[in-house]
């Protein structure tokens, strides 16, 4: 056997110097890595393992004018997926799809899709996310969040607009005032796993977020609600198409209620109104698209239309501030007017005969207007227009605002300007005329229409209050008021008298337009008015569209705005103020209540005979009054019914 | 000769044998420690896979320790055993260890289990083991023998030569599935033939060459080897992932670590943390100064072997030595420049450490070895 010899030794610490110098080759290595480029890798090594989360901020509530909330927030659950996580795909896939109702392939596509974290369906409510959550899924994430929630459903939908799933507005106001709504988003910093679980216990940074500006807008609950109900109203018993319906201070431009009926229901925007099963399945997402956005259309502003008759206030505040035109100035109508070589007719065929210019407007007689325009001529009719904004869109703070489509100043000969002079041959939105009615009204201002107030921040309690143009001397305040009293004398006398209401100045001109193409029969019956006539306190008007049977704005049009009237003006502060002749006429006044109790029948009808009852219910079989509602000593107004119960 | 006289002696006193305790204290420290960065790295994955945090620390601790008895019971057999004939087959234990190794590395290439595209386990149901960690054991013993009978043909080239050619089969059946073992082998080879050999210069004329032809590929037509590729790309080539995020590890460890237990990257951004990047771990919960301690546990380690080497009574008994210690240390130099992406990727576990039952308990076994070598050694009391 060999032996171990000298220089196989020093071969050996040969070799193991060469292993140590390597050693401190790689320890020299180890401390460029762990020390020099510690930062470098370090950073890049926190930002793999640091996840960030968003935290979805609150979005602002919108406030009526009475601080009641219309669009808030409520607690909803998003449903996501990790790939890395899931164990059994095909129970995910199956499980999902039938609690979210979401077809099979969409939610596979999500599920077998690699990526760290997939979002199946957001907005999903709480009790479903509860299932889901029972379930018990590897790789299944329910997170809670915010909702937008309507608590009034379809309460001025077309003007509050919703918002989608990011949280973004998508029509209405939502849209307008998206900035201020929105707020700022937080994160959370986790650290996670390569598989993306977040490790408990580590150390998270927050960024909390910012809940977004609450606005107040201009927009009265109850009033818009009762618009709604007159609507719907008057939209059944006439079967119209829709019914617009526009309540403003003319004052200052506050919209109190704007209704486009029918309403969708904003807590479900992708529901189609009126829609059958079957049409659901045969409709193309194109063609389901454009009826959605059909119901979204907000009609008072984006839709142009012939105003007609309602048009004849700015044609006789143009004549009125011209100065061609006197209140006294004599008219002859045989029931129509020659003009060039076109014969136009007025709505009355026998003619409303020998008229003075006040009687003119009460009649809405057309051949008066058509002389008055053509005093006035076009140049100076369109520089009246432009005065009252009839060019340009009323910039009210809700997008989709449509501009009037109006003839090229050069184009008008007699037969255009005759057209206009009675509201045809061109289209404006409703708010456009609205806007012009009011700057007429309220002695020349022309006010911008708004539903913003102001905006509030809820952390700070900062508000702005918003503020809006408006330019002055639309008209004189001499044509203002002949205006409104000519308008008083239109309700009170003349062909908007269905619109009368006993104990309030009200003003309005009734409007019926023939839809174009003329000749189908389709009317809009509209009816412009405002209350109290001497100081406009508000404007309204409304647009039937399409009515079925009496189309005439005069008939029922008017009696719309009178019943919205009725109950608005008190509810805004406007006191009754019944002249003699009300009183007289309406059986206005108040009186004290009797005692009925322990009469006999025929008593309590020789007693009733006395009094200003209205109608009387008898209650029971006997023949003595056992209670009596009202009680005796209360005072009712007259007409009230009385309740007697016999015993 | 005084020598042979000498060692006679010792042979015949047992009072004067030496026994390394250093070096069994030394492997017992740093398998310990091992297991408890098994434990850290793979507890994640091993609750994620296997439902059991400590699936794989038991799996280890049981090569552990039928390795420590198996390093216990060899440490205590004289290793000049190897050299007797086996009774029937009239043929040395050592040349029968090494046509065993044989066998087993063409038995894997047949039966064996494939795994991640390489066979490299042969299952024998009730255990399965790596033949190639055998082979190293195999390797050391065989070149060891070779060497001892005409340890002077060493001077010549031809003579190394004529040792490879010896090796031939062996390195060439491992080289096609294993490459990294392959390199192991050769390097535990070399160790032992520059150490008997008296003349360096084919030694030195050789490694200048190989070096020569090495950086010739890696910066000339490296490029199209993919493997040079992501070493020179680790950063932005895709398969660097692995590299990469075992230099997030280091960097993220700083000086002193982020603590036990407490590392980010095991959590399933280093794939299978506990096996060849379970340093890159380390440097991450210890630091600069842990991954230091470990290395210097290794250098005395080897330190130990070196000793052994030196003092041992015979050429064939120092060869041994160096062969282990050639065979620990080109393996931890390799993980640990591999880890660091200071080479090119290969993957090579660090011994004793990373998980792996055949690696540990072979380990193990050769310790026994180096220990049965140094229990020979006379002690001049």
């Amino acid at each position: 056997m060999a032996t171990n010899r000298t220089y196989n030794r020093r071969n050996i610490f040969t070799v193991f110097s060469i292993v140590l110098l390597i050693s401190l080759v790689l320890v020299g290595r180890l401390t460029y890595i762990m020390v020099y480029r510690a930062d470098y890798y370090g950073v890049r090594a926190q930002q793999l393992h640091e996840r960030e989360r968003p935290i979805k901020a609150e979005r602002g509530i919108i406030y009526d004018r009475n601080g009641i909330e219309i669009a808030s927030n409520k607690p909803v659950c998003t449903i996501s997926v990790i790939h890395s996580q899931i164990k059994e795909p095909e129970t995910v896939i199956k499980l999902l799809s039938e609690t979210l109702g979401i077809s099979e392939d969409k939610v596979r596509k999500r599920v077998e899709k690699v990526s760290s974290i997939e979002r199946i369906k957001a907005n999903v409510d709480k009790e479903t996310a509860d299932i889901i959550r029972n379930y018990d899924l590897d790789g299944v994430m329910v997170d809670e969040d915010y909702k937008r929630y309507y608590p009034y459903g379809s309460l001025a939908s077309k003007v509050i607009g919703f918002t989608g799933s990011d949280n973004q507005g998508i029509i209405g106001l939502e849209v307008e005032y998206d900035k201020y709504l929105q707020g700022i988003d937080g994160t959370i910093l986790t650290l996670t796993t390569a598989q993306g679980l977040e490790i408990e216990n580590a150390a998270e940074d927050r960024v909390e977020p910012m809940e977004g500006n609450s606005l107040t807008l201009s927009l009265d609950v109850n009033i818009q609600q009762y618009c709604e109900q007159a609507a719907k109203k008057v939209m059944e018993e006439k079967q119209a198409k829709s019914v617009k319906m526009i309540l403003m201070n003319p004052q200052n431009g506050e919209i109190y209620a704007m209704v486009n009926y029918p309403e969708f229901d904003l807590n479900s925007p992708y529901t189609l109104l009126n829609q059958d099963e079957s049409q659901a399945t045969t409709l193309t997402d194109k063609e389901k698209n454009n009826l959605l956005n059909e119901m979204w259309r907000n009609a008072c502003i984006s839709d142009t239309y012939e105003p007609g008759s309602t048009f004849k206030t700015v044609t006789a505040a143009a004549a009125l501030e011209e100065g061609v035109v006197k209140l006294t100035d004599n008219f002859y109508c045989p029931g129509y007017k020659i003009v060039e070589d076109r014969k136009i007719r007025c709505h009355k065929v026998g003619g409303h005969g020998a008229e003075t210019f006040i009687d003119g407007i009460k009649n809405s007689c057309n051949p008066v207007f058509i002389e008055i325009g053509a005093r006035v001529g076009a140049t100076n009719m369109y520089k009246h227009f432009k005065k009252l904004g009839l060019f340009s869109r009323t910039s009210i703070d809700v997008p989709g605002e449509a501009n009037s489509i109006m003839h090229k100043v050069d184009d008008i000969g007699a037969v255009e300007l005759a057209t206009i002079s009675f509201g045809q041959s061109f289209q404006i939105t409703p708010l456009q005329l609205l806007r012009a009615a009011s700057a007429i009204v309220n002695g020349g201002n022309l006010i911008t229409p708004h539903f913003g107030v102001s905006i509030t921040n809820p952390d700070t309690g900062n508000v702005q209050k918003l503020k809006y143009d408006v330019s002055d001397g639309a008209v004189s305040k001499t044509t203002s008021d002949t205006m409104k009293s000519l308008l008083e004398a239109v309700v009170s006398d003349g062909s908007g008298k269905r619109a009368y209401l006993p104990g309030f100045r009200i003003g309005g001109k009734t409007a019926t337009s023939e839809k174009l193409p003329r000749g189908t029969g389709k009317y809009i019956s509209s009816f412009i008015g405002f209350a109290p006539a001497d100081n406009p306190q508000v404007i309204a008007i409304v647009l039937i569209d399409e009515p079925v049977g009496i189309y005439y704005g005069g008939t029922i049009a008017a009696p719309v705005i009178s019943g919205v009237f009725d109950n608005v003006l008190p509810y805004l502060g406007v006191e009754e103020n019944y002249s003699e002749q009300e009183i007289e006429e309406y059986g206005i006044g108040s009186f004290t209540v009797p005692d009925f109790l322990g009469k006999s029948k025929d008593e309590a009808n020789q007693l009733i005979k006395v009094h200003d009852f209205g109608e009387i219910y008898y209650i029971g079989e006997g023949d003595t009054v056992a209670e009596q509602f009202p009680l005796s000593g209360e005072t009712v107004d007259k007409n009230s019914d009385l309740i007697l119960y016999l015993d | 000769m005084a020598r042979s006289e000498s060692r006679s002696i010792t042979q015949k006193k047992k009072r004067y044998s030496y026994y390394d305790y250093s070096l069994l204290f030394l492997t017992l420290f740093l398998v310990c420690f091992g297991l408890v960065m098994i434990y850290s790295t793979s507890s994640f994955n091993a609750q994620r896979m296997f439902g059991d945090s400590t699936h794989f620390v038991k799996q280890q601790g049981l090569a552990v320790v039928l390795g420590i008895a198996a390093m216990l019971v060899i440490s205590k057999i004289d290793y000049r055993i190897f050299l007797k004939k086996v009774p029937i087959l009239k043929i040395r234990f050592v040349t029968l260890i090494y046509i065993g190794a044989v066998s087993l590395q063409i038995a894997v290439l047949i039966f064996g289990r494939e795994v991640k595209g390489a066979k490299r386990w042969i299952d024998l149901g009730f255990i399965s083991f790596q033949p190639s960690d055998l082979s190293k054991i195999a390797t050391i013993l065989f070149v060891a023998y070779v060497v001892n009978l005409a340890p002077r043909r060493l001077d010549k080239i031809t003579g190394f030569f004529r040792i490879a050619v010896y090796m031939a089969p062996l390195l060439g059946l491992i080289a096609k599935e294993n490459l990294s073992t392959a390199i192991v082998i050769a390097g535990i080879l070399v160790s032992i033939c520059f150490v008997a050999s008296r003349k360096k210069l084919y030694f030195i004329i050789v490694g200048i060459l190989c070096v020569a032809v090495g950086s010739l590929y890696v910066f000339g037509v490296g490029y199209r080897s993919e493997r040079v590729d992501v070493w020179r790309n680790v950063e932005t080539h895709p398969k660097g992932y692995q590299i990469l995020q075992g230099l997030f590890a280091i960097a993220s460890g700083g000086i002193f670590g982020t603590g036990l237990g407490q590392s980010m990257q095991k959590l399933g951004f280093i794939p299978e943390a506990h096996n060849d990047m379970i340093f890159t771990i380390i440097c991450e919960e210890l630091g600069l100064f842990g991954a230091i301690a470990v290395i210097l546990l290794f250098v005395l380690l080897l330190w130990r072997l070196f000793i052994i080497a030196i003092n041992a009574p015979d050429l064939f008994g120092g060869l041994i030595a160096v062969g282990i210690m050639a065979h620990i240390a080109i393996q931890v130099i390799l993980n640990i420049a591999v880890v660091s992406n200071s080479i090119p990727s290969t993957g090579i576990p660090l011994p004793f450490i990373s998980y792996g039952g055949t690696s540990v308990s072979v380990l193990l076994a050769e310790i026994g070895v180096a220990l049965s070598v140094s229990n020979q050694i006379r002690t001049e009391r």
